[in-house]
């Protein structure tokens, strides 16, 4: 067991895990955030995506005495503007790996506030949905602004 | 008054006949095109909670005091355990109990294939289960090993007796034939991989078993598990409010249900039993590869005459035997029809239904082949469709069939093909291809719904059903409400637990809407009788509001129940469609891009539009993964799979996404049921992967007989059209002088 | 399992280095990679870019954007892994991934893992190499480490400096690394020789978010001479002087597709310089 600080959505946290838990253990497990979802575990669908710092990253794959920065999960970003954008749009089924696109498509918007389609599927690319909504994700973040 | 009936039941393509009891249909269906409600488009009823991370999938719930299973799974493609022993696991710390084979259904002494369920731990964390299932000792005794489709029906080695079919007088027809074609064509195995992972959670309390599964079916784990442990169904309940996605994969119970309800059983702690996504890979089954011999015949008028074709899925070492001849069968009017289809008994992993299962594969060989026709015939490919056109499925007449309007639909898509052609360069090839699309998706009896309205005017839609990411709670609240004359924020759909509702049916086969939408909205009618009594017996005028008719109810509250009637007796239900694909190959690469997809679809009657392009546009990104860059692999040695990973199995990301036109020809099926509605999950799947190879075909001449169209592929039919041009063109040349 | 997080390189002592952990957390949960003690080396490595030179613990993420490096290096950022990854993976650990092998991956005892056979040779072996896949038929994944192979570029670490692509050696019987890394060694700063025009084109099997099928950087040098290195047809990256080079290829009977395809690219990266 290894103490951790961690920030997460404003809240401070101190905790006792052993060194090797992932952040998406913690956010799941500990903080009962399941928001973050994991979907495969080793860093390659992006359901896990959060921000630190703003920067998206793989929940999954980092390590929670490794975080340096200020987590922001799904849960943070409740009352962002694209939520309501990917409900409007119907961009999500069954809605398991939604959250990290959120989660990413909130950084992305966040740098650049009116991206290109072009723009959007390159920053977009990581986060895998297996049902197939991405031309309404892609709509969503066109029209996020409302 | 209740009806008891013998009837043919239809699931992802597969009849069996059952008695069922039925109510009768009474209700008129509504007018066609847009309603108040229904036929508009409406955001999902769960999309809030969906998209802010707050529903709760399997995966997210913590029961208190939740202990975790990890499976000990065979690395031997065929194996049988010669000793085993538990105690090394169980000596380890936070390990509660461990079973082995024989122990829980699905843990078995032979395994046949690589992730075959031997043993299982649980432990206090997920860790521990998976270091104790590692300590577990087995000695193997390695059996023989058989992957090779070709190889185990030589030696019929099978896993049903062949299916074989004929109509008219094969050989005369194609011995008369003008022109014939033939070619052989092959798909992948290709893997479900849902974002959500098999998994369940088993507890008993008292007598009791909760299973909480991310399940396409509540009601069916509900038998099978009663059945498999021997208790009565209601000793069984079954939860599932979301599911993170499912494609056919989770159509029933698997290993790890029954390991977590034995495990919870020794340990009398809730146990959860989550597949890893490596697990996922090898154990969840597959859309099982198949290997179509084809031969079509035609008159020089284009009239098709013959169709031939020898079928061999690798079903695996478990699965049922598709119908990948069932296009073959049903797409076109030919009267002479031959098939024989072989399942493959392999030691790989099973084959489980996957969206459209046989049909996708089956539509992939015949629609190349029949645009090879199209080619030899030099007749054009939408009016060769047309030409043999199937008035009846085989004699039986369809319900509805409206595929003539695709057709005319699709032709300013089809046009668009000789623009499209000139925008080629030396490098860039662009093409135009088309296939059309036929399925089931008609559902059936029984399902049930009950709608609860209470004096605010509010009506609650009650059906223990579950919503695998289709939108269900939308399409079903949308029913009510326009039954209701109330609007669509007022009505709530409660579904997801066998405990809180009457019995609903599957959610696979395109079966959700046309088997449930019925029974709600009989619900939501018998409801609204029952106002109309009110409202009658208050001396209120017939238009009144039906909130202010009911204003005066206080604690009472209207309950209307309904049911799924029949099918139309005589007749065939099927959906129909056609997918207009343009196409970019760079003919030194071998880079494929998809650039336009249209999408045509008749389902009969459209509930909600923007839902359904969303069903359209999943479908058609699947099958575009399904068709460049998907392939489950094995090492042909020892069996065991090698894309295991997301890294190594590739799915579509929005970067391959192309731009997609949904239409619909929305006019409902006046045979069958209240709705007239079909069902949509699995259409857009099934034409995709031919109009894509079509496309490719007529950009750049290359024919390719093989899914996914790798680069490897595409090269290779490259090479293959410039070896035949340069040949053709040798051939054409004036002889020197 | 212990975390040591040094602020200096002096207090380096050991352990499995871990940077961004994109590579090292997947392959020590996955029991390929074992160790007692992790070392946060953020702390120690250099990161941005200043002129010429490029800190190692620069990630892929802030390179594709950044404007005073040569084309076919943020080429090559911007199309490898996915936008996560990028974020979080470095310059130097881009590097020293190791391949995608998927028998390596599963943990065959193959000859990478120091056994006896190349189990992708026999069997399945379609994104394998085509030259140098004799002893080992892996392909190595990194578009940065082409890119920056191409451009000339050298690598100091904690321990020397040298040419990027005296990083990289094939695995042989008596040694099976793919790199000439010593233990404890760390790689601190990429630096960059003036080079003119540049250019990284990378066949994949998706449109984004995809290990390279076949990577060509061609990077042309202040003589005026191009340089050639290609991703995804060696177990290392792989230089070649000239498109004729292909000829000399190797393929295995499945990997023989890649070598018109590198072809193609070859000559396309050299045209775009032309």
């Amino acid at each position: 067991m290894s103490a951790l600080r961690l920030t997460v959505n404003g809240g401070e946290h101190v905790l006792d895990v052993p060194v090797g838990t992932s952040l998406a253990q913690i956010l799941r497990d500990e903080l009962g955030l399941t928001g973050t979802k994991i979907a495969c575990n080793e860093g390659h669908c992006g359901a896990c995506t959060v921000q630190i710092d703003g920067v998206p990253q793989l929940s999954c794959i980092t390590l929670a005495h490794a975080v340096e920065g200020e987590v922001t999960t799904i849960e943070g970003l409740r009352e962002h503007p694209l939520v309501e954008a990917f409900v409007r749009a119907d961009a999500v089924q069954c809605g398991y790996c939604t959250p990290g696109q959120v989660v990413s498509a909130a950084a992305l918007v966040a740098a650049n506030p009116q991206p290109t389609r072009e723009e959007i599927r390159h920053a977009m690319a990581g986060n895998i949905c297996r049902c197939g909504t991405y031309p309404k994700i892609e709509e969503a973040i066109l029209s996020w602004q409302g | 008054m209740a009806r008891l009936i013998r009837t043919e039941k239809e699931v992802e393509g597969r009849f069996e006949e059952v008695w069922i009891v039925v109510e009768e249909d009474p209700l008129e269906q509504w007018p066609e095109g847009p309603l108040e409600v229904v036929g508009r488009p409406a955001p999902r009823k769960d999309g809030p909670e969906r998209v802010r991370g707050e529903a709760r999938y399997t995966a997210d719930l913590r029961l208190p005091g939740m202990l975790q299973a990890a499976v000990l799974r065979s690395p031997h493609a065929h194996a049988k355990v010669r000793r085993i022993d538990l105690a090394p696991a169980l000596a380890l710390p936070g390990v509660r109990a461990a079973i082995g084979p024989g122990e829980a259904h699905g843990l078995e002494e032979e395994a046949g294939f690589a992730g075959a369920a031997v043993a299982a731990v649980a432990a206090d964390t997920f860790a521990q289960a998976r270091a104790a299932v590692k300590a577990i000792d087995v000695e193997w005794e390695e059996l023989e090993v058989v992957l090779d489709p070709d190889d185990a029906v030589k030696r019929e080695q099978l896993t049903a007796e062949p299916r074989t079919y004929e109509r008219g007088d094969v050989d005369k027809a194609f011995a008369d034939a003008d022109v014939v074609v033939e070619g052989t064509y092959r798909t992948q195995t290709v893997l479900h991989n849902s974002m959500e992972t098999h998994q369940a959670i088993c507890e008993w309390q008292g007598d009791t078993l909760h299973v909480y599964i991310s399940t396409q079916f509540i009601w069916g784990i509900r038998q099978a598990v009663a059945q498999t442990l021997d208790l009565p169904e209601d000793k069984v309940r079954v939860v599932c409010e979301f599911m993170g996605g499912g494609f056919g994969s989770k159509n029933g119970p698997d290993e790890y249900t029954f390991v977590a309800a034995e495990l919870a059983k020794r340990t009398g702690r809730p146990v959860r039993c989550a597949l890893t996504r490596r697990e996922e890979n090898t154990s969840a089954g597959n859309r099982n590869a198949t290997i179509q011999r084809l031969r079509a015949g035609a008159r020089g008028d284009g009239t098709i005459v013959a169709f031939e074709g020898e079928f061999r899925n690798s079903v695996g070492w478990s699965g049922w035997n598709a119908s990948t001849e069932g296009p073959m069968r049903m797409l076109y009017d030919c009267e002479n029809v031959r098939s024989v289809t072989y399942g493959a008994k392999l030691n790989t992993p099973p084959m489980k239904a996957f969206r459209a299962p046989g049909f996708v594969e089956g539509t992939f060989g015949l629609e190349c082949l029949v645009d090879e026709l199209a080619a030899k015939l030099d007749v054009d490919p939408l009016e060769l469709r047309r030409r043999n056109y199937a008035a009846s499925n085989e004699g039986t007449p369809f319900s509805s069939k409206n595929l003539e309007d695709c057709y005319r639909m699709a032709e300013p898509h089809w046009e668009r093909r000789h623009e499209v052609r000139s925008r080629s360069d030396a490098v860039w090839k662009r093409g135009v291809g088309m296939a059309s699309q036929i399925w089931y998706g008609g559902g059936g009896p029984p399902s049930y719904a009950w709608v609860r309205l209470g004096s605010d005017g509010r009506a609650t839609v009650i059906t223990a059903m579950q919503d695998i990411g289709t939108g269900t709670r939308t399409a079903m609240a949308q029913i009510a409400a326009e039954e209701l004359g109330i609007p669509l924020e007022h009505v709530d759909v409660a579904l997801g637990d066998s405990a809180r509702g009457p019995y609903a049916s599957i959610s696979a086969g395109s079966s959700t809407l046309p088997s449930m939408g019925p029974a709600v909205r009989a619900a939501a009618a018998d409801a609204r009788e029952q106002v109309e009594d009110i409202a009658e017996q208050r001396g209120l005028p017939a238009d009144t509001p039906l909130q202010e008719i009911v204003a005066v109810l206080e604690e009472s509250q209207i309950l209307g129940k309904g049911a799924r009637g029949p099918n139309p007796t005589g007749m065939s239900v099927l959906t129909f469609g056609v997918h207009v694909v343009e196409v970019a190959v760079d003919v030194e690469t071998g880079e494929v891009n998809v650039e336009r997809v249209a999408a045509i679809h008749d389902v009969g009657r459209i509930v909600n539009p923007l839902g359904a392009s969303s069903q359209v546009e999943g479908g058609v990104i699947q099958g575009i993964g399904h068709t460049l860059s998907e392939e489950r692999l094995l090492d042909p040695e020892s069996g065991r799979i090698l894309t295991t990973s997301l890294d190594s199995y590739r799915m579509p990301t929005i970067a391959d996404v192309p731009e997609i036109i949904c239409e619909f020809v929305d006019r409902p099926d006046e045979h069958l049921t209240n709705l007239g509605s079909k069902g949509l999950g699995e259409p857009p799947i099934v034409p995709i992967a031919a109009a894509i190879a079509n496309a490719i075909r007529d950009a750049t001449g290359a024919e390719v007989h093989e899914l996914p169209i790798s680069r490897e592929e595409m090269l290779r039919a490259l090479r293959e059209a410039e070896e035949r041009a340069r040949e053709k063109e040798k051939r054409g040349a004036p002889a020197a002088v | 399992m212990e975390l040591l997080r040094p602020s200096s390189l002096e207090e380096l002592d050991g352990g499995l280095l871990l940077h961004g952990g994109t590579e090292v957390v997947p392959l020590l949960r996955e029991g390929l990679l074992e160790t007692e003690r992790l070392v946060d080396v953020r702390g120690v490595v250099p990161r941005g870019v200043d002129g010429a030179v490029i800190g190692a613990g620069t990630t892929l993420a802030e390179l594709e954007v950044e404007p005073a490096i040569p084309d076919a290096l943020r080429e090559a950022c911007r199309l490898a892994a996915s936008p996560q990854l990028r974020s979080m993976g470095s310059l130097g650990g881009n590097l020293l991934q190791a391949t995608r092998c998927w028998y390596w991956r599963l943990g065959y005892d193959c000859r990478l893992h120091g056994g006896d056979r190349c189990h992708a040779r026999d069997g399945e072996h379609r994104e394998h190499a085509i030259f140098a896949n004799e002893f080992c038929a892996s392909a190595h994944p990194s578009d940065v480490a082409a890119a920056l192979v191409a451009l000339g570029a050298r690598v100091r670490t904690n321990q020397r400096e040298l040419a990027v692509e005296e990083l990289y050696r094939l695995p042989d019987e008596g040694n099976r690394s793919t790199t000439t890394l010593e233990s404890g060694e760390l790689l601190l700063e990429i630096e960059l020789p003036p080079a003119g025009a540049s250019v990284y084109l990378k066949a994949m099997d998706r449109k984004r978010w995809a290990f390279p099928q076949v990577g060509v950087a061609v990077a042309r040098h202040e003589d005026g001479s191009p340089r050639i290195a290609l991703a995804g047809v060696a177990p290392i990256p792989w230089r070649i002087e000239g498109v004729d080079d292909l000829d000399a290829a190797t393929p295995l009977p499945r990997t023989e597709w890649k070598v018109p395809l590198a072809r193609a690219l070859v000559r396309r990266a050299l045209a775009a310089l032309a």
